[in-house]
């Protein structure tokens, strides 16, 4: 009779909105790379027009910070940050423990935390308010992990977490919002979505060699 | 005969940098001795699809990766290849085990019945691999024998000419 309770969210956290969450982030990067992906993309885009932004959009869901990875092993001196959702990051939770093994210094780790996916009509995802990201990664063998539903606290904590010898994972409780997917198109109002993904990929190789 | 030894010369030869993957009974000896090579940088994964995913953020921040996995890990993880590799044009040479080889009936089926792939004599994943690489457009060699392994840098110069990735398909156990 109650089965259809648990799959509802009782959930009564405080929240960042989406602007919470990456204005900050803007104001303080510098020449980190920043790979987006899902309902981040477009947010991020409208913040930045960095030529070391990525968007991890018409690729390959869940995968967005193995990528993360491979750059900044590859660029050990220049940092990398990714803002992954909460849905993608349970797709390949396994990707935490190969990021803690590999030991990437230069990385930080975003997690939307908005307990839906967001970019399909915000449909709970599975274990929606009961997972505990920032645990899991301190138990993959994150050296650095820590989850915040402040907007104050996360933003006098941001100078600190992005000086930290990484990887550093940061889980954010955010607001679920009502992004659409992303797509690549030449009407996109982000820049980084109006070219194709390899043509972005090649672009971001070649801004890399440039600024080494 | 495959060996370590000349599977190395050949990752050296063509200046691998970081070799992303996860090891089965026929690579064992091979990730053995990449654990402990000064030369080239081992990256096991949990699950193939980060490898993938990985290699082409090392290609992008100008380092040269090989993808290394069995043929079950190519099948779990075909949509992180098709969104990485593939539809990034990066040229990235995946090497992947043929388990069940030895098990294929010859000649192959033109088409599957439903019995071809659940016999108990013959390994399901060896029978569907073939038909995979097809079906997702990854060129690929077979190589069974050190004196083939300048097939590796056939795909190697292949992947890189036409900026795509592509494979080859190790069907012995590497000694």
């Amino acid at each position: 009779m109650f089965d259809h309770l648990s799959s509802l969210t009782f959930n009564f956290e405080p929240m960042l909105t989406q602007h919470e969450f990456l204005s900050p982030l803007a104001a303080r990067r510098t020449d980190q790379v920043i790979v987006s992906t899902m309902s981040l993309v477009r947010a991020w885009g409208r913040l930045s027009k960095h030529e070391l932004d990525f968007a991890f959009a018409d690729s390959a869901m869940g995968h967005a910070q193995s990528l993360a990875l491979g750059i900044a092993l590859a660029q050990p001196q220049r940092g990398v940050i990714c803002l992954n959702g909460d849905g993608s990051m349970l797709m390949s939770l396994g990707s935490l423990v190969t990021i803690a093994q590999c030991r990437a210094r230069n990385l930080i780790l975003f997690v939307a935390q908005n307990n839906t996916y967001e970019v399909t009509g915000n449909q709970n995802i599975p274990g929606a308010g009961a997972v505990d990201f920032h645990e899991i990664a301190l138990a993959c063998g994150f050296p650095h992990a820590f989850h915040f539903n402040d907007a104050r606290e996360y933003e006098n904590s941001l100078d600190k977490i992005m000086q930290l010898q990484g990887p550093v994972f940061v889980s954010v409780r955010l607001e679920p919002g009502a992004e659409p997917p992303p797509n690549r198109k030449q009407t996109e109002d982000t820049p980084y979505l109006r070219g194709s993904l390899a043509d972005s990929v090649h672009r971001l190789k070649e801004a890399l060699r440039n600024e080494a | 005969m495959l060996t370590t030894r000349r599977v190395l010369e050949t990752f050296k030869q063509l200046n691998i940098s970081h070799v992303v993957g996860l090891p089965d009974n026929s690579t064992a000896a091979l990730f053995h001795e990449l654990a402990d090579d000064p030369d080239i940088y081992l990256i096991t994964v949990t699950r193939e699809g980060e490898a993938f995913a990985t290699a082409a953020g090392l290609w992008i921040g100008g380092q040269n990766p090989l993808v290394l996995i069995q043929n079950t890990g190519l099948l779990e993880s075909g949509d992180a290849l098709r969104g990485t590799l593939t539809r990034m044009r990066i040229p990235v040479v995946v090497l992947v085990s043929y388990r069940g080889y030895k098990s294929l009936p010859t000649p192959a089926p033109e088409m599957l019945a439903p019995d071809d792939l659940s016999r108990r004599e013959v390994d399901s994943v060896a029978t569907l691999l073939e038909p995979t690489l097809h079906a997702w457009n990854l060129p690929y060699e077979l190589v069974s024998d050190n004196s083939e392994l300048e097939k590796i840098q056939a795909a190697y110069e292949r992947a890189q000419s036409e900026m795509r990735p592509t494979a080859v398909v190790i069907a012995e156990t590497i000694r």
